[in-house]
C-alpha cells in the first residue's frame, strides 16, 4: 500500500481515522490526580476479583506446582535464563532516568550515557519544563539537570545532569541488529510511579522493526521506529527500551492508541538508539537539531521501482547527476524498494550529513554521496519550539523558581536557534583545547603585522611550486609563475563558484589561524556537532564558522583535534570548495599536514605536497590588487 | 571473579544453545547477538516462528473509513494458500477486498462466503503462492499456554511490511455468554482470552499461534463490556473456526448447485412491507429503515433498523443481490430470513 503513506499529492490515499495516530506518551499531570487515577483503578481491580474466581484459583493452583515438579531438568535452566534477565535488567536499571519538573511534579524517562551526566529523553518529555529539570536515578538521588539540545522533529532532547563525574551509562546497543521476535525489556516512569525513583521494568517482544509513524501534529515523526508489546505507557516517554542483555536500543516515546484511553494497547514505538546517536553530537552543541530532505521526491510507478518524481535543480543530488525519472537503489546503508523506506530512511539522519546515494540511470548504476539539506526554514522550528514551552510554562505555572536563586543560572545561556547556547560554548571550549595542543611552531603569532606567514610546497606528481602567504591584509596565492592575491575581507565567493585553486590557500591561512588563535577569533562561530566525512572513520567535530559572505564548515578529528577537511560555501546551492588535509605522524612537518587536497563536486582539482611552514617580512605593496609584482 | 564471571558466562552459553536447539519455546532467551545483518543468519525460535507464520498472515483493505470503522483489517491464508479465513465486517463489503501479501504484493479477493454466527467469513483469491496454515480442530489450547498474535493492529504495516507480533498467555478458554453480560457480541460461541492487547483496531481477522506456529485461532473483531468498559481480547478457537469453514463451504455448494430460476410472480421487498434504507453504494447493507403496518414481514417480527443477513441461507451482500434472490421466490412460498438485530441474530419465516 504504497499509496497509503506516500502519494503523488503528499496526503496519504487511504485516509486514517484521525483518532488513530499515534501519540506521544508524556505525562505532566500532577500527581496528586495521578495518585487518585491509580487508586480508582486499584479500586476497580480489587472489586474485579470476585468469590467464585478467587476460589477457582486455588482449585487450580496444585496444578501448576505439580508441573513444574514435573519437569525438575528444566527448571535449573528456567533458573539461570532468569537470572540472566534479572542480571541484565539490574544493570540497565542503574541508567534509567526519571525526569521531573523542578516542582517534583510531572514526569517522564531518560537514560543516561555518559558518565558526566548526558541523558537523552524525549523532545515532548523536557519541553513542558522548559530549560530546567530534576532527574531521579536508582540510587534514589535526585539531580539537578538542565536541557543541552533539542530535536523537535524527531522527538529527541539531550539533558545534562550536575553532581557527578561517574554516573551510570547504559550499554550501547545495535539497533540495526533488531529482529521481530527477539526479548526486549523497557524501563522508566510509567504514571510516575517511581517515588523511590527506580524504574519500573516491563518485558515484551519487538513487535517490529523499521516501522514508520506519522508526524503528530506538524512534528515528531518517528522515522525506522521498533514497535514493541512490552507496555509503554504515559511517563515512559524518553526512557530506554533494551534488548533482552541489557543494551540500549531505543528510546521509547509513542503509542498507538485510539479509543481505549491513554494507556498501553501492546503497541509501543522507541526511536532507533542508532538514529539517536547520529543526532546525540548535534544535541550536545546545544542547538534546536533539524532534520533533512533530499531536495527531490520518489513514486512508485507501474513496475514497481522507486523513480525521482520531482527534483529541484538547486538540490546536491542534482548536481551529482541524479535526474527526473531515474531509480533510487539505496540510501546509506539500506536498499531502497519502495517510496516509503525512502522516507523511512531518511528520518534517520541530521541535515548537513552527506548520505552515500546509488541510483541508476540510463548509463547504468551510479554512485554518488550527496549533502541533506535542511527539513526546515530558518527560524521555523524555533517558532514551534517557543510555542511548545509557551504551552509548557503555562502548565508549570507560578511554580518556577526565581532563575537568579537558580544553583544552575550559569549553566543556562538563551539564544535564538538553541535549546541552551551554554552547551554550544562547552563544546567549543573542548574543540579549542584539542586545537591548542596542535599549536604549528612558530616565532610568531598571525597577530603580528610585520611578518608573513608562508606555506611552501609542490603539485603532487608535477615539479610545479605551490606558496600561499598571508598577512592581515591579504592572501597570496601562488602556483608555478602565477601569482594571485584576495583581501582577508574579500569577495571569496566568486573564486569558489568559478572553482578556482585559490580557495585551497583560503583554507590553509584559516587551518593556520584556527590552530594559531582558536577557531573564535576568526569570524561567528557556531559548534555545529558531529558529522561523518567520507573516507573518514567514525563522526567528527563540525564548526561552522561565517566568513563575510562565505561559511567555513571545519570538520576536526575528534580524538586529535586535526582538521581534516574545511569546507567554503558561497551559497547552498553551490558545490563548496573542499579542502582535505592529510596527516603523516612520521613527517617532520607534523603536526601540519603532510598534504591538502583541493575537490569541487566529484572532480580533485589540485593535490599539494606542503614542504615548509615560516614566515617572511610583509613586502608593503602599491601596485594593482590582486598582482604580486 | 573474573574467573567466576567468565565460567558463568560459558554455563549461560551452553544453556542458551540447549535452550534454542532444544525449546523454541517461553524459556529460549535470545542467544548472544551476533554480527549478521538483518535477514540472514540464524534466527531464533521466536524469530523463526513469526518469520515463517507472518507468511501466511495477509493485511486486508476494503470499506470503511469513517465514523470510527476502520478500512482495513487482518486474514489469515489457510489450505491451499488461495483460502483467507477472516473476520465478517463492513470492511469486505466491497466487491473485490484488496489483500496485500507479506511480500507486498496485491491480490484481489471475492467473498466466497460467510458465517453469520461466528462472524467469520471466506475470501478467495487466485493463484496467491502464499504458504496457508493448517485449519485443524484438533489445535487447541489450555489456561497458561503460550501464544502469540500476528495481525496488522493500526494498520502500522504497509506493502511488504511484516504484521506486528505480540505475546501472550492463554487466560481462559471459555463461552462468550454475552446474554449476561455487557459484552454485546453476536458471536456467543467459545473463545481463547488472552492476557495481552491483542484485539485492536485492524487486528480482528489476524493469527493467533502456538509455540509451534500452528494455527490456534482467529483475532476476534474488538469487544467491549459495556458494564465494565473493559475491552476483552480474544479469539475464536481453531475448531470453531474449522466448523464455520465447513459451514461456510457447504453453504456454498448449496447455492451453487440450485439453479436461480426467476419465479414467475417474485416477490418484492416493497410488496412485502419493508423500506429499505436509500440505495447509494454498489453494496448497501439491507437494513430496514421502517416496515409498514399490517404488512407480511410485520407479521413475522421484522422490525426497523434489523439487517437482513441471509435469505433462505443465502448471502446477502448488498440491496441488490436482496432483490435478485427475491426474485427467485415466488409469491406464494414461504421463505426464511436471518436477520441482526443490534448483537442478535434471529431467524424469521416469512409467511405470505
Amino acid at each position: 500500500m504504497k499509496a497509503l503513506r506516500f502519494g503523488s499529492d503528499g496526503e496519504p490515499a487511504i485516509r486514517r481515522h484521525p483518532a488513530m495516530v499515534s501519540r506521544p506518551v508524556n505525562y505532566t499531570a500532577n500527581v496528586s490526580s495521578l495518585r487518585r487515577w491509580t487508586s480508582i483503578c486499584l479500586v476497580l481491580l480489587g472489586a474485579s476479583v470476585s468469590p467464585g474466581v478467587a476460589q477457582q484459583q486455588e482449585a487450580s493452583l496444585p496444578q501448576i506446582v505439580s508441573a513444574e515438579l514435573a519437569l525438575p531438568e528444566l527448571a535449573a535452566e528456567v533458573l539461570v535464563a532468569q537470572q540472566r534477565r534479572v542480571e541484565a535488567m539490574r544493570k540497565a536499571s542503574m541508567a534509567t532516568v526519571g525526569v521531573f519538573g523542578l516542582d517534583s511534579q510531572g514526569g517522564g524517562s531518560g537514560v543516561c550515557i555518559s558518565p558526566d551526566g548526558y541523558v537523552l529523553t524525549n523532545f515532548h518529555v523536557s519541553s513542558p519544563f522548559g530549560h530546567r529539570m530534576r532527574c531521579g536515578m536508582n540510587d534514589g538521588k535526585m539531580y539537578e539537570a538542565v536541557v543541552a539540545g533539542i530535536d523537535p522533529t524527531g522527538d529527541l532532547a539531550v539533558l545534562k545532569m550536575f553532581g557527578r563525574d561517574d554516573f551510570p551509562t547504559a550499554t550501547m546497543g545495535d539497533s540495526d541488529q533488531i529482529r521481530v521476535g527477539q526479548w526486549c525489556f523497557a524501563a522508566g516512569n510509567p504514571f510516575v510511579l517511581a517515588t523511590n525513583l527506580q524504574p519500573t521494568v516491563t518485558y515484551g517482544l519487538i513487535s517490529g522493526v523499521r516501522r514508520y509513524q506519522y508526524p503528530s501534529g506538524t512534528i515528531l515523526e518517528y522515522s525506522d521506529c521498533i514497535q514493541t508489546d512490552a507496555s509503554i505507557n504515559p511517563g515512559n516517554s524518553g526512557g530506554p527500551l533494551f534488548n533482552a542483555d541489557g543494551e540500549l536500543i531505543g528510546i521509547n516515546g509513542r503509542c498507538s492508541f485510539e479509543k481505549r484511553g491513554r494507556v498501553n494497547v501492546g503497541v509501543g514505538y522507541a526511536i532507533s538508539i542508532k538514529q539517536a546517536m547520529n543526532f546525540y553530537g548535534n544535541l550536545r552543541s546545544g542547538r534546536i537539531v533539524d532534520h533533512a530532505t533530499l531536495g527531490f521526491t520518489v513514486a512508485t510507478d507501474n513496475q514497481g521501482r522507486v523513480v525521482v518524481s520531482n527534483i529541484l535543480e538547486s538540490s546536491d543530488a542534482y548536481r551529482r547527476g541524479l535526474r527526473y525519472g531515474d531509480e533510487v537503489l539505496r540510501l546509506g546503508d539500506r536498499d531502497i524498494a519502495t517510496a516509503n523506506q525512502l522516507k523511512n530512511v531518511l528520518g534517520i539522519f541530521p541535515d548537513y550529513w552527506r548520505v552515500a546515494l546509488r541510483y541508476r540511470n540510463e548509463q547504468g548504476v551510479q554512485e554518488a554521496a550527496i549533502r541533506l539539506q535542511s527539513l526546515h526554514q530558518p527560524g521555523e522550528l524555533e517558532k514551534i519550539v517557543e510555542g511548545s514551552s509557551e504551552q509548557g510554562a503555562k502548565k508549570a505555572g507560578d511554580t518556577k523558581p526565581a532563575v537568579s536563586k537558580d544553583a544552575l543560572a550559569d549553566r543556562y545561556e538563551s539564544r535564538r536557534g538553541f535549546g541552551n547556547y551554554y552547551f554550544n560554548r562547552l563544546e567549543l571550549e573542548r574543540i579549542v583545547k584539542l586545537q591548542e595542543s596542535r599549536k604549528p611552531s612558530l616565532a610568531t603569532s598571525a597577530a603580528d603585522d610585520s611578518v608573513q606567514i608562508r606555506i611552501v610546497g609542490s603539485v603532487l606528481g608535477e615539479s610545479t611550486s605551490v606558496e600561499a602567504r598571508f598577512d592581515l591584509e591579504k592572501i597570496h596565492w601562488t602556483l608555478g609563475d602565477k601569482t594571485t592575491s584576495v583581501p582577508i575581507k574579500g569577495n571569496w565567493g566568486t573564486w569558489i563558484k568559478n572553482q578556482e585553486p585559490m580557495p585551497i590557500a583560503m583554507a590553509m591561512r584559516l587551518w593556520y589561524q584556527w590552530h594559531e588563535q582558536g577557531p573564535r577569533k576568526l569570524g561567528q562561530v557556531i559548534y555545529i556537532g558531529q558529522s561523518p566525512v567520507l573516507g573518514k572513520q567514525g563522526l567528527l567535530d563540525m564548526t561552522r564558522i561565517v566568513l563575510g559572505e562565505v561559511t567555513a564548515e571545519v570538520y576536526t578529528s575528534v580524538a586529535s583535534g586535526d582538521i581534516e577537511l574545511i569546507e567554503l560555501f558561497t551559497d547552498r546551492q553551490t558545490d563548496p570548495a573542499e579542502v582535505y588535509f592529510d596527516y603523516d605522524a612520521a613527517s617532520a612537518l607534523a603536526p601540519m599536514p603532510s598534504r591538502v587536497r583541493l575537490q569541487y563536486g566529484l572532480e580533485s582539482r589540485l593535490v599539494v605536497d606542503l614542504g615548509k611552514l615560516d614566515t617572511l617580512p610583509v613586502v608593503k605593496t602599491e601596485g594593482v590588487p590582486g598582482v604580486q609584482p | 571473579m573474573i574467573d567466576r564471571a567468565l565460567s558463568l558466562a560459558r554455563l549461560i552459553a551452553a544453556i542458551l544453545i540447549v535452550l534454542v536447539f532444544e525449546d523454541p519455546g517461553i524459556f529460549a532467551e535470545d542467544k548472544p547477538r551476533s554480527d549478521v545483518p538483518l535477514g540472514q543468519g540464524s534466527l531464533s525460535g521466536l524469530e523463526e516462528l513469526f518469520q515463517s507464520a507472518q507468511r501466511s498472515v495477509v493485511k486486508l483493505y476494503g470499506a470503511g473509513g469513517m465514523r470510527g470503522l476502520e478500512s482495513y483489517q487482518s486474514g489469515v491464508v489457510i489450505g491451499d494458500g488461495n483460502t483467507i479465513l477472516t473476520s465478517w465486517s463492513t470492511v469486505l463489503d466491497v466487491d473485490k477486498v484488496r489483500v496485500v501479501t507479506y511480500d507486498g504484493r496485491r491480490l484481489d479477493a471475492e467473498v466466497v462466503g460467510v458465517d453469520p454466527e461466528c462472524e467469520l467469513a471466506l475470501l478467495r483469491v487466485e493463484n496467491s503462492k502464499l504458504p496457508g496454515f493448517v485449519l485443524e480442530a484438533s489445535y487447541q489450547v489450555r489456561p497458561g499456554q503460550r501464544v502469540f498474535s500476528i495481525t496488522n493492529l493500526f494498520g502500522i504495516a504497509a506493502g511488504n511490511e511484516a504484521c506486528s507480533y505480540q505475546k501472550g498467555v492463554v487466560m481462559a478458554v471459555s463461552d462468550l455468554q454475552s446474554k449476561y453480560t455487557g459484552l454485546r457480541s453476536v458471536y456467543r460461541g467459545k473463545v481463547i482470552v488472552v492476557d495481552v492487547m491483542t484485539n485492536n483496531p485492524g487486528a480482528a481477522g489476524g493469527a493467533l499461534v502456538d509455540l509451534g506456529g500452528r494455527l490456534v485461532g482467529v483475532i476476534g473483531k474488538e469487544l467491549r463490556d459495556e458494564q465494565s468498559g473493559i475491552w476483552l481480547n480474544y479469539s475464536i478457537p481453531a475448531d470453531v473456526a474449522a466448523a464455520s469453514v465447513d459451514r461456510i463451504l457447504a453453504g456454498k455448494t448449496r447455492s451453487a448447485g440450485a439453479s436461480l430460476t426467476m419465479a414467475k410472480n417474485p416477490h418484492k421487498a416493497l410488496d412485502l412491507g419493508m423500506v429499505l434504507i436509500p440505495n447509494v453504494i454498489p453494496k448497501t447493507p439491507v437494513y430496514i429503515d421502517r416496515i409498514r403496518k399490517d404488512s407480511l414481514a410485520n407479521r413475522a417480527g421484522i422490525q426497523a433498523n434489523d439487517l437482513v443477513l441471509l435469505v433462505n441461507d443465502q448471502r446477502v451482500d448488498s440491496q441488490k443481490s436482496f432483490e435478485q434472490i427475491l426474485q427467485t421466490i415466488e409469491r406464494g412460498d414461504s421463505f426464511q430470513l436471518l436477520l441482526q438485530r443490534g448483537t442478535e441474530l434471529l431467524r424469521v419465516q416469512i409467511r405470505p
